[in-house]
């Protein structure tokens, strides 16, 4: 029998096939679209992690003073134009600072491009009667513009000469205060009144100003004494011989070793794509769980294929009366296998897509799928050959079986 | 005239079943030679191996012992997918039960030999509407099996035996199933191929009215041939 002929009664067996065959197939059904939805939601993390990385900047270090040998990885973890969050440098002698020292030393590396020392803190901001705490951030005007990740949306970035002025943030430009702030806005921060130059496309709420400003407003800051320094590099490519460079040099200038280091570097790239790496290994997990229910799926086929092969028995003894080849029915019978996987697989595939489409609304707005979900053609190309796949190996068995069956025996089974 | 060469030869043939421990001797020694153009009825009691030779000698199953020959070739040496085409190019059975396949149509269990016989599909589609006009079922043809009365069910199993214009047709109690009337016709059609035709027919009955179709009387008993008689003159 022609191989389209077969494809045509094994794809009849299936039209005509009991609920049983139905539920076979919805354990494919099952298989293939978890794997579809758990890969789709991997592939959107990765997306989203990538839209991360992709701000951070692979050239930039940031260094800041502090015991902690963890903070390497996981301190100081916020975009770097925003500086340091956790160092908490005060003006105790114990403490470890960073300082001009530490900038010189610096300077004399010819890798490092750019330096932009930087303070923080949390200041009372208040626009037209309306009051709010937000992240201040006191920046080198002449370096930040150049490193910082962020792209200016309006206005323009802080100048060489500029006093009193600051850039704020997109969020706090346009939703902070009851009104939106606009351009060459006053505000008033900690009792003093700055003029809104620039606001970034950024999508946050803090501000930045000149560094010397910033000493004044904060006023628990020390005088040349700097929370964080962040490093742009020369060479993206090269940033870890750079990063160990620069940290060679600093324990030189402050006198630590290895044990005793009393700072980090850290570069939130590295970082990030760490955690990502943990990401994408905990998504391959959740993929192989979800194989197993394709397995099961499998195993689901190949029970209901020795059933129809039981079943069907008496046809198979009248198909070869009348003239069918063992390998007739070995094909026609592989093909319903596969069909079953196939028909599986495309529903599958369908309700996957769905359930990816609804799932980053179920799981709410955490940060992991923000980026939403997204489903690779590939992934669907994959689904839909492994369904068939697995059905055909899962048929292999039963439907050799078929085709051995002596016509005699076949025909008078009842 | 019609009887000239030897189509079917059975020499020596035992068929012992296994269950177990026991064997069953199903045919003991049969011996047989029929000739084309034949018109074979088998008849005997209830047990006494008329299936098991009808199943030999359309090569669905293999003798325990003896020879069958089939168009000059020993069934035995045949491989699997031989023995299927020259099932399907030479054979047609026609069952007691029909034994139809119940999830297609009547045209298309009546097309189903010529597929497996990799026939071109538009001569194929052409012949089965010509089988199926000549067993009188052309408006019937897209009716399931289980949409036809037990006459049509037969008419059509007829029609699928026809349909690869073979030399022998073999039926297993054709008529076992219908009731007199409708058994009748198919013993008619059957008649009609065998003389309008030239058909080999080879057929099981109880029914000893209907033997005197045959030209040529096989009698069983136990497993051995008890007679074999011929008509003289061709009826
Ligand atoms: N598969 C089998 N296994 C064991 N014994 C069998 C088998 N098939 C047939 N027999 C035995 O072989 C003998 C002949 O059976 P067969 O079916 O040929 O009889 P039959 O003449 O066709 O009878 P009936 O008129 O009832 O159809 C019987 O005794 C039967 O029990
Ligand atoms: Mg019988």
């Amino acid at each position: 029998m022609k191989l389209r002929k077969c494809l045509k009664h094994a794809f009849e067996m299936v039209v005509h096939s009991k609920l049983r065959s139905w539920l076979t197939i919805l354990g494919i059904v099952i298989g293939v679209a978890s794997v579809i939805a758990i890969m789709s939601i991997g592939s959107g993390m990765q997306e989203s992690m990538n839209d991360q990385l992709g701000g951070l900047g692979g050239d930039i270090l940031t260094l800041s003073a502090g015991f902690s040998r963890s903070s390497r990885m996981f301190g100081g973890g916020g975009p770097p134009g925003e500086g340091s969050s956790s160092s908490q440098a005060t003006d105790e002698d114990d403490e470890p600072v960073l300082d001009k020292t530490d900038v010189q030393a610096l300077r004399a590396i010819p890798d490092i491009e750019a330096i932009d020392t930087q303070i923080s803190g949390t200041v009372d901001v208040s626009y037209l009667g309306k009051k709010g705490s937000v992240k201040l951030t006191g920046v080198d005007q002449k370096s930040w513009s150049r490193i910082t990740t962020s792209e200016i949306k309006e206005g323009r970035m802080l100048d060489s000469a500029d006093q009193n002025v600051v850039v704020i943030g997109e969020k706090l430009a346009e939703s902070f205060f009851d009104k939106p702030v606009g351009l060459n806005q006053m505000i008033t921060i900690e009792e003093n009144v700055f003029r809104v130059v620039g606001i970034l496309d950024d999508d946050g709420n803090g501000i930045y100003m000149p560094i010397q400003m910033a000493y004044q407003v904060l006023d628990d800051k020390e005088n040349g004494v700097y929370d964080s320094i962040v490093i742009k590099i020369k060479n993206e490519d090269e940033l870890e011989q750079v990063m160990n460079k620069t940290e060679e040099k600093l324990m030189l200038v402050r006198h630590v070793t290895e044990k005793t280091k009393d700072f980090s570097l850290s570069s939130s790239k590295l970082m990030e794509a760490t955690r990502s790496e943990m990401m994408s290994s905990m998504s391959n997990f959740l993929v192989a769980i979800a194989a197993v229910s394709l397995i099961v799926g499998a195993v689901g086929i190949a029970n209901t294929m020795f059933t129809s092969v039981l079943e069907k028995t008496k046809e198979i003894g009248i198909m070869k009366a009348i003239g069918a080849r063992n390998k007739d029915i070995l094909s026609i019978f592989l093909l319903n296998a596969g069909l079953i996987g196939l028909v599986g697989g495309f529903i599958g595939i369908i309700l996957g897509i769905v359930m990816s489409a609804l799932l980053p609304a179920l799981m709410g707005e955490t940060g992991m799928l923000r980026g939403g979900t997204f489903v690779a053609v590939n992934s669907i190309a994959l689904a839909l050959s492994a369904s068939v796949l697995i059905g055909i190996v899962s048929g292999v068995v039963p439907a050799y079986q078929a085709s051995k069956l002596k016509p005699v025996d076949a025909l008078r089974y009842e | 005239m019609k009887q000239n060469s030897t189509l079917l030869h059975l020499e020596n043939v035992w068929k012992i079943y296994k269950m177990g421990e026991v064997e069953v001797p199903a045919l003991r020694g049969v011996t047989v030679n029929i000739k084309k153009g034949d018109f074979v009825v088998i008849i005997g009691a209830s047990g006494s191996g008329k299936s098991t030779m009808m199943n030999l000698i359309g090569c669905l199953d293999m003798p325990s012992k003896g020879t069958i020959i089939l168009k000059n070739q020993d069934i035995s040496k045949l491989s699997e997918s031989d023995l299927a085409t020259l099932r399907g190019s030479t054979i047609g059975f026609i069952f007691q039960q029909y034994n139809l396949i119940p999830s297609i149509s009547a045209f298309e269990n009546v097309m189903l030999p010529l597929e497996f016989l990799e026939v071109d599909e538009k001569k194929a589609i052409e012949r089965t509407k010509k089988i199926l006009d000549i067993v009188g079922l052309s408006d019937k043809s897209h009716h399931l099996p289980t949409q036809l009365s037990g006459g049509q069910q037969q008419r059509v199993s007829i029609a699928r035996s026809l349909v690869g214009n073979p030399e022998i047709i073999l039926a297993d109690e054709p008529t076992g199933a219908l009731d007199s009337v409708t058994g009748r016709q198919i013993l008619d059609m059957l008649h009609k191929l065998w003389k309008e035709e030239g058909k080999t027919i080879i057929m099981v009955t109880h029914d000893l009215k209907l033997a005197k179709y045959a030209h040529t009387r096989i009698e069983l008993q136990d497993g051995k041939i008890l007679s074999i008689n011929q008509k003289s003159e061709v009826g």
